[in-house]
């Protein structure tokens, strides 16, 4: 079964994000993500928003982190959420972006294991299991449990982009959220996911696979990649070494356009895009061109296609197209 | 004239194209923060009902668009037919 999914960075107002999310929904999207950083609007505020005013999407962070939020907050809110959309909600983490770790004088440590024990605490929390947890990373005691039920299921996906973290999430996630855009890297990580899958004794269809695009899509080919430009610039910034040299980015480029965007100079950084970067990070063009990208990144194993920031040059007209000519495709052939 | 009076000035045949024009706009607006989250959760509502087209709706998104960008709410009304637009005026604080 195809699904699709949409992911908003609530940079914009929380009543637009909103407004989009309903819209997404009336067209057919299955799923809504938001990006939880600490410079954009909080990411529960957003969805509760959305929450509200939706009925049958599913919602949830599209990822937190386990760095800035303790993960005992993270279930307390998805748990939260779980009541004003009840049955809807997913929670997506992962390791977090490093750029924007840094900013705030937060490290990457040991990702893989705090990725891991997060997931366990997201869990122990949800079920209100009684044992205390006993973690490298988080450590809770035997009472440190809700006061109220959480009545629905909430899966767990986990955001990956490297071999490791794709392995983790084949082995520990409900779902597995690839973050790339190029069929060469998504087919790669699927390989990765199956690996965590096996060695977990676990099946494939136990878990969904997602591919986190950065997509934009407008009438003319042109207008579509000019909105993607600013956005490659953050995944070159955020991609490690192994991913910017098996597309020929050089690690140079990258590492200058990490500093650019650290120090705020966005005209020295979005200017250091090439075509090649945008091929490599993004998924972008007309409907035609989209469907056909879509298609081969099916048929790499993913089971969900997430539409990506920044969507397009004009948002709502960009999730119209896609939902009037690109999703319909996809839906009647499934 | 009220916002009521302006919205039943436009043929309904118009509604549609109408609420997608205010719709855009707001979405675009600078100032869209200010728009008065009494309208904005109205707003929300009738998108999530399918009634964004509907008077009542269009009454909320004049009002909402005229909070923000009255010069192009007036011109906006221009394009539908109205002539010599005259927005209510905002009660003084």
């Amino acid at each position: 079964m195809k699904s699709f999914g949409i992911e908003f960075v609530p940079m914009d107002l929380y009543w637009r994000t909103a407004y989009y999310s309903i819209q997404a929904e009336k067209l057919g999207y299955d799923n809504v993500w938001i990006t939880d950083h600490f410079n954009n609007r909080n990411v529960y505020v957003s969805l509760s928003v959305v929450a509200n005013y939706t009925e049958r999407i599913k919602l949830g962070p599209g990822v937190t982190n386990p760095y800035i939020v303790h993960p005992v907050i993270t279930a307390q809110s998805v748990a939260s959420l779980n009541e004003i959309a009840p049955g809807r909600i997913v929670c997506g983490i992962g390791a977090g972006d490093r750029t924007t770790l840094e900013q705030v004088g937060v490290g990457m440590k040991s990702p893989l294991r705090a990725v891991r024990e997060a997931v366990g605490v997201i869990r122990r929390q949800i079920a209100r299991e009684k044992g205390a947890y006993e973690g490298r990373m988080f450590q809770m005691s035997e009472g440190a449990r809700f006061n109220f039920k959480v009545q629905n299921r909430i899966p767990i996906y986990v955001g990956a982009q490297g071999p490791k973290m794709l392995r983790l999430a084949g082995s520990i996630g409900d779902g597995a959220l690839i973050n790339a855009s190029h069929p060469d890297d998504i087919r790669e990580a699927v390989k990765h996911v199956k690996g965590g899958v096996e060695r977990a004794g676990r099946q494939m269809a136990d878990i969904e696979i997602a591919a986190y695009t950065s997509f934009s899509v407008a009438q003319k080919e042109k207008s579509a990649r000019k909105p993607v430009v600013p956005v490659a610039a953050y995944i070159v910034a955020g991609s490690p070494p192994s991913i910017l040299e098996k597309h020929g980015i050089s690690l140079k480029v990258a590492d200058q356009i990490r500093n650019d965007l650290a120090n705020r100079r966005w005209g020295e950084a979005f200017g250091a895009v090439d075509s090649n970067m945008i091929e490599a990070f993004s998924i972008c063009g007309t409907p035609d061109q989209c469907i056909g990208k879509i298609e081969a990144l099916f048929k790499t194993g993913i089971t969900q296609f997430v539409t990506g920031s920044p969507l397009g040059p004009k948002v709502r007209a960009s999730i119209d197209l896609f939902g009037r000519e690109v999703l319909p495709h996809f839906k009647e052939s499934s | 004239m009220s916002y009521r009076w302006l919205i039943k000035k436009i043929p309904t045949s118009k509604y549609e194209m109408l609420a997608e024009r205010f719709m855009d706009a707001l979405l675009e607006a600078k100032e869209g923060g200010n728009v008065p989250s009494s309208l904005v959760k109205a707003i929300l509502y009738y998108s999530a009902q399918d009634h964004l087209a509907s008077e009542t709706s269009l009454v909320t998104l004049l009002e909402a668009l005229a909070s923000v960008d009255p010069q192009l709410t007036v011109s906006i009304l221009e394009e539908f037919g109205l002539e010599e637009v005259d927005l209510p005026q905002k009660p003084a604080e």
